[in-house]
Parts: C-alpha cells; sequence; structure tokens
C-alpha cells in the first residue's frame, strides 16, 4: 500500500473549509452515445396515428391523443403519441414499431422542471430543444415485421385466357398465419371499410386459428363474405399502416380464408341461426343484390319476416350478373342465398316490382321496404354510329356471357371506359378470342378500375389504349360496326384540383378497325317503377336516392341503399347501406309500436 | 345581320334576348320532363340563365361592360357528342347534352359575330360575350365529366 492511500482519506477533511465550487452546465461536457436512447422526437407529418406505438409499450407510457391542427382522414387517426416519462423506461421498443418511421430518440437525457406535468408531452407538437438532434436511437435497418406480403397464388395468364376457372387460387392455412402475423393490429382499416368491418379482430383469429370466431366477426358486419373476399374493392388496403413502409396486408384475401375454411354446413351453429326471433312485422326488400341481401340478413336476425322481390331469375344483382365467373365463381353467390333461404328469407325471383308487381301493392302491403335496385341503366357514348350492329353496353354483355350465352364478337373488340365494368368486358372479350383495345380518355393511373383487374388485363394481353377520345363509330354497308375513330387528348390540370382533363387533340384521328365496340362508360339508376305518386316524393340529386343517415328515404317506411344511394357503388359500401338501413326499419318500427 | 349592330345597346337586346330564349326552353323542357328530379334540373338550368340575362341587363342600365380578359379553357366534352332531340323522358346525361350544345352555340355565334364586326369596342364585346358562354359551356362540361364520365 502506497503512503499516499493512507493519507488521502484524512486530507479529504480539508474539503470541508474549501469554498464550494459551481461548474456553469456541466452535463453540456457528457453528451449521451450517438445511439443513446434518450427523449423521443417525432415527425407529426409522417405520423399516421396508427397507434402501434401505443399497443406495443408495456408500461403503458404512450397514449394516443388528438392534437389541435391534425384533421382526422381515410389514412391517419389524427392522433399523436404523448409520451409520459413517469412511466417510460426508454426501451425504445415504441420507435423499433413504428410503421412510418417518424417516432425517433434524441440523444438528450437531462431535463429540468419542477412542474410533474412537464413530463407528459407530445413529441414533435411541444417543442423541445431536441426535436432537431440528429443523434440518438431510430429504427433499425431490420423490421420487426415483414415488408412483403405472401404472394397470392393464380393461374397463369396462357392457362386461364380460355376458361373461365376462377384465377385467384386462396391462401393455404401456412400461407394465411405468415400474412396474418404482419398486421399490427392498428385498425386504421376500419375507419376505411364501409362497413367498419373488424378486420384486425378476424386477422387475429386467422392467427389463433379460430375460424369459427373469425367467421363470427365477419357476419357482425358483413353477410356476404365469400364475395367480399374475392370481389372487394379493398379499400381498407389502401389505408393499411404497414403499407406505408411496405406492403399492404392482404385484408381481402385473408377474409377469404376465413370464408372458404369454415364449412358451409356449420354456419347456421356457429353464427347461432339455429334459432331466430319472430315477429309479426313484414318487410319488403327490392332487389336481390347485396345491399338487398345484407338488409335481408339482418333484418332477418333481428326477428322480421323477409320477401325479396327480384326481377331476374337469379339473386345477386351485379355481383351475379356483371362479374365474370373467373373473378367471382356463381356457387359462392349460391351457397350465400341458401344461407338465407334456410333462415326463413322469402325470395320471389322474376317478379320485377313495377312490372309483375305494383310498387304501391308493397309499400301498402308490408311495414317498411327497402330498395336496393343497383345501377341498371347504361350510359351511353353518345357518339355518332353507336346505333350500329356490334356496338353493345358492357352491362348486357357481361349479363349474356354470365348466363351462359355465347356472344360473337369477331376479331376485334374496342371496350370504351377505365373502371372495372370496362376491364371485365375486355378480358371477357380475349376469352371468347377476340383481339381487345381499351380506348381509355385519361391516363392508366387515372382509371377507377382496381389496380390489379388492370395488371390482370395487361397480363392476359388486352392493349390499353389511354388518352383516347372516341368520336365515332363506323358502320359497314350493312349497319354493322367496322371501326371505331378516335382523338388522341392532351392532358390538362383541372384548376380547382381536382382529376385533370383530357382535352381532344385537333388532327390527330386515328381509326381502328373492330367488329365490336362495348360502351362501358358508366351506369345510373331507373326509378321508373316507382311510379308517379312516389317518383314525385322521392329527393333526389345528380341520380342518386338521398337518404336520412338511417337510409330512410324522403317517402316515410322506403329505405334505400347501394349504388342509387352511395358514392362509392361497390359491393362493400352497398353491404354497408343494407346493415344500416336494417337498423334503421328496426328503430322505426320499434319507436311506433 | 351585322348592320343591327351599331352600338353596344344593340348587342345587349340581342344577348339578352338569347337568354331569355334559354329561360324559355328550359323552362318548357322542365314543364315536359316526366322524372320529378330532371324537373328540377332543367329549372336550375333556368334559373342559370335568368343569372346570366340579369347581368347583362345590369351591364345594360350601367353602362359598364366589363371585359372578360382571360380565355376559358375549352376541354371540348360536348363536340363529339350527337344531338339529343329534347323528349319528355330525358335523362341527366341528355339534359347535359342539350346544355353543352346550347352553350357551345351561342359560344360560336358570338364568335363569329366578333370576327365579323369591324369596330374595336363591339368586337371587344362580342368577344367577351364568346368568353362567358365558353364560361357556361365548361360549367356543363365539367358535369358531364365529373357524373357521366366518371369511369371513363
Amino acid at each position: 500500500m502506497k503512503l499516499k492511500d493512507i493519507i488521502t482519506p484524512f486530507s479529504a477533511w480539508s474539503n470541508i473549509v474549501k469554498k464550494p465550487v459551481t461548474i456553469k452546465d456541466p452535463l453540456n461536457e457528457r453528451p449521451g452515445a450517438d445511439r443513446y436512447r434518450g427523449f423521443h422526437k417525432n415527425d407529426v407529418e409522417a405520423c399516421i396515428g396508427c397507434g402501434t406505438c401505443e399497443a406495443a409499450c408495456e408500461n403503458q407510457a404512450i397514449d394516443m391523443v388528438p392534437v389541435d391542427g391534425i384533421e382526422t382522414t381515410k389514412e391517419d387517426s389524427g392522433l399523436r403519441p404523448l409520451v409520459d416519462y413517469g412511466r417510460c423506461c426508454w426501451c425504445a421498443l415504441c420507435v423499433d414499431v413504428c410503421t412510418t418511421d417518424s417516432l425517433t430518440m434524441s440523444n438528450e437525457y437531462t431535463w429540468v422542471s419542477d412542474n410533474p406535468d412537464d413530463f407528459r408531452y407530445i413529441p414533435g407538437v411541444d417543442k423541445k430543444p431536441w426535436d432537431n438532434s440528429e443523434k440518438g436511437w431510430k429504427k433499425p435497418d431490420y423490421s420487426l415485421y415483414d415488408p412483403k406480403r405472401v404472394d397470392m397464388e393464380e393461374i397463369e395468364p396462357d392457362d386461364r385466357i380460355s376458361n373461365f376457372i376462377e384465377i385467384v387460387k386462396g391462401y393455404s392455412k401456412e400461407q394465411a398465419e405468415k400474412e396474418a402475423d404482419r398486421c399490427v393490429s392498428c385498425g386504421l382499416c376500419i375507419a376505411t371499410c364501409p362497413a367498419h368491418m373488424d378486420i384486425p379482430g378476424y386477422i387475429k383469429s386467422i392467427r389463433d386459428g379460430d375460424m369459427e370466431k373469425g367467421l363470427q366477426l365477419l357476419y357482425d358486419t358483413n353477410p356476404l363474405p365469400e364475395i367480399c373476399g374475392r370481389v372487394c374493392t379493398h379499400r381498407c388496403e389502401e389505408v393499411c399502416s404497414i403499407g406505408v413502409k411496405g406492403d399492404a396486408l392482404a385484408i381481402r384475401w385473408l377474409k377469404r380464408y376465413i370464408a372458404d375454411n369454415v364449412p358451409f354446413e356449420d354456419y347456421k351453429r356457429i353464427l347461432g341461426l339455429d334459432s331466430l326471433p319472430e315477429n309479426d312485422k313484414h318487410i319488403a326488400i327490392i332487389g336481390a343484390g347485396p345491399s338487398g341481401i345484407s338488409a335481408a340478413y339482418y333484418l332477418r336476425t333481428l326477428g322480421y319476416r323477409v320477401t325479396v322481390f327480384e326481377g331476374k331469375a337469379k339473386p345477386g344483382g351485379a355481383t351475379m350478373y356483371g362479374i365474370p365467373k373467373y373473378r367471382l365463381p356463381m356457387e359462392m353467390l349460391e351457397q350465400e342465398i341458401g344461407l338465407l333461404e334456410e333462415m326463413g328469407v322469402v325470395f320471389q325471383f322474376n317478379t320485377m316490382v313495377g312490372r309483375e308487381i305494383k310498387f304501391t301493392e308493397v309499400y301498402t302491403a308490408y311495414d317498411a321496404v327497402f330498395m336496393g335496385v343497383g345501377y341498371e341503366k347504361p350510359y351511353l357514348i353518345a357518339i355518332d354510329g353507336e346505333d350500329a350492329e356490334g356496338s353493345i353496353q358492357a352491362i348486357d354483355f357481361l349479363r349474356d356471357v354470365n348466363e351462359n350465352k355465347k356472344p360473337d364478337l369477331g376479331h376485334h373488340v374496342a371496350v370504351i371506359g377505365g373502371g372495372n365494368v370496362a376491364m371485365d368486358a375486355a378480358r371477357v372479350s380475349r376469352r371468347f378470342g377476340a383481339e381487345v383495345t381499351v380506348l381509355y380518355r385519361r391516363r392508366i393511373v387515372d382509371m377507377p378500375s382496381d389496380p390489379e383487374e388492370i395488371e390482370g388485363a395487361e397480363h392476359e394481353k388486352v392493349h390499353l389504349e389511354p388518352q383516347a377520345i372516341p368520336t365515332r363509330i363506323i358502320k359497314d354497308e350493312n349497319g354493322k360496326v367496322k371501326g371505331i375513330e378516335y382523338l388522341k387528348a392532351e392532358m390538362v390540370a383541372d384548376s380547382k384540383g381536382g382529376r385533370p382533363k383530357p382535352v381532344a387533340i385537333e388532327g390527330s384521328e386515328t381509326i381502328l378497325n373492330v367488329s365490336t365496340v362495348i360502351g362501358a362508360i358508366g351506369q345510373e339508376g331507373y326509378f321508373e317503377f316507382l311510379g308517379t305518386e312516389f317518383l314525385e316524393k322521392l329527393e333526389m340529386n345528380r341520380g342518386k336516392v338521398i337518404t336520412k343517415e338511417n337510409m330512410e328515404t324522403t317517402i316515410p317506411r322506403l329505405f334505400a341503399g347501394g349504388d342509387t344511394v352511395n358514392k362509392t357503388a361497390d359491393a362493400i359500401s352497398a353491404i354497408a347501406d343494407g346493415h344500416k338501413a336494417a337498423k334503421g326499419i328496426d328503430e322505426l318500427l320499434q319507436a311506433n309500436k | 345581320m351585322i348592320q343591327e349592330f351599331t352600338n353596344t345597346d344593340d348587342i345587349l337586346k340581342f344577348a339578352i334576348n338569347r337568354e331569355q330564349e334559354s329561360i324559355d326552353l328550359y323552362s318548357g323542357l322542365a314543364g315536359q320532363a316526366k322524372n320529378p328530379e330532371m324537373k328540377k334540373v332543367f329549372a336550375s338550368f333556368a334559373d342559370e340563365e335568368r343569372g346570366h340575362k340579369k347581368r347583362l341587363e345590369n351591364i345594360q342600365v350601367s353602362g359598364q361592360f366589363k371585359f372578360n380578359e382571360s380565355q376559358i379553357r375549352d376541354i371540348k366534352v360536348g363536340d363529339y357528342l350527337i344531338d339529343v332531340e329534347p323528349h319528355a323522358g330525358m335523362t341527366y346525361q341528355e339534359a347535359l347534352i342539350i346544355a353543352m350544345k346550347k352553350e357551345k352555340a351561342a359560344f360560336k355565334l358570338y364568335s363569329n359575330l366578333a370576327a365579323k364586326v369591324e369596330d374595336p369596342l363591339l368586337k371587344s364585346i362580342f368577344e367577351s360575350l364568346a368568353q362567358e358562354e365558353s364560361k357556361h359551356k365548361l360549367r356543363f362540361e365539367l358535369e358531364y365529366d365529373e357524373v357521366v364520365l366518371k369511369d371513363n
């Protein structure tokens, strides 16, 4: 031992009489390490308020809270994380699970305040000195979830082009579970889904291997999951939080997986439909499309007697008659209708209201009426020559094909339009051996069709001709389609911020020799079946029926839903309308008791 | 015809009469339409024309003619569509086609008159009226683009 070691303890006492020395801001000299997990930062513009950080925090140190100036949108909950440093242990799991990489940590670690409330703050909103710090903890290069979705197997284009076999094969158990594992259960999708399906809930049931629970969750808000699992417009996937940095979750395919993997004969037991309540009220449904079927299902579960009037020989509306079998096999639809019949819903097919039975009779005989008549009347292209033989409408064409009629298309088909109906018409035409050109006024990126339908069409060698404005259909000497003339278009910006407008370029006339022209520019509703007395009372705006929040129209006891009411005109919105109307009818009739 | 337009007042009277003809046309179509919604559509078109007429009458009274400097973009939506004959069961699509065609015809008329007159003031007034009709046409074309051509 050295002498110094013996003396030091005693000499230290001399410090007691020394004047204290204060070093100004000494901690500036001791910064945190470059990757230190210090105070939180959040890029509030990049953050979408998914709440994954809140869910992951074991200490419940994060609350998602509303913030002034940040609006709730489809892609953004409008909430932002508030961190409580009374609970936080700076483990950084919140940063590691952040779906947008917006949440990070600075390397700052000292913060002095005599107000405890100061230590509960909203990073990025409550301004802090470390907001612009470059150092600190950031999400590691690897991801805690797989950014890539599990591919869906499909029949190859060359093998499918000559038949109507369903293209999409569906997930296996392993594939579905792997895909379900990618869900962070943020729930942004719930708000966007028109039916507000419990998407994280039914995806969890896949992870848990509990298909019965999954099916119950599906039917809570959607009695046509087999259909939606195939042809839903899946806008939920557009807002999926893991889609910000990777592929969006395959929500539609997971829904299909549940519906396809529960034996249909077990549905009634699982859904508790074996014994339904009964009351003396009788509801009429006009139209057996998705909105009508949805209304019928939920009304029947509430105990109402339900009769569905359908003008065609089969149910399903646009899904049965408009969607090709390679996208939606008919047995799926027939199976779901069978369930409704087993529940006691009465279907009167080939019974069009306004033709076989007057609307006024229906309105008088039933306690309430739901009208889900869909878009039946196509808009005309309205150009010269449209009356030629071989100039047809897509909805008529698709209906005929689904009824197993073989069309005579000739060598080359021109399809006019860029929506799903146009893509369906184009791809069905290819299956009859025709060369197909789609003429669309705008750019491909503007097409309202689902991207996978456009991609599918291209894989099947449908030629897309964007920025092409049809100007006339050319007839041969027998009045049959011989060609179509179109002008190329330039896109001009819309001063009001809408989608750019195509403007025809004079002198750019091009003639395409075609044998058939299929119009698919859109449809509108047809309400003449109501008769003048009721039609005059039905408030409408630009072809859409105006309803209250409960889907009741301006005619008391007449409810409406589906394409003729909502703006999106897709199956899931129609299903949501039918459900809302069922609740609305129930509330009305309960109140009138 | 040119000799009728010797001063601003002649032109305004002519333009006001044309707006009145439009009011009469749309009012007639509103009365003729079977569908109540179409009655409202045509009635609203007539109201728009009343607004145009009123604007011209105000100019006539005040003598203040504000020349429209900005060129209205012609998106040519109606240019290649077939003519529609008015009938009782008209659809919204047909109503919009009629309106687009009508405004286009008015635009052409004023443009032609502007080309034919030599007086710079009268020429400016005709050009301005043409621009005004072009604006009306654009309003209907945008509606057609949004509603009828939604998928196209």
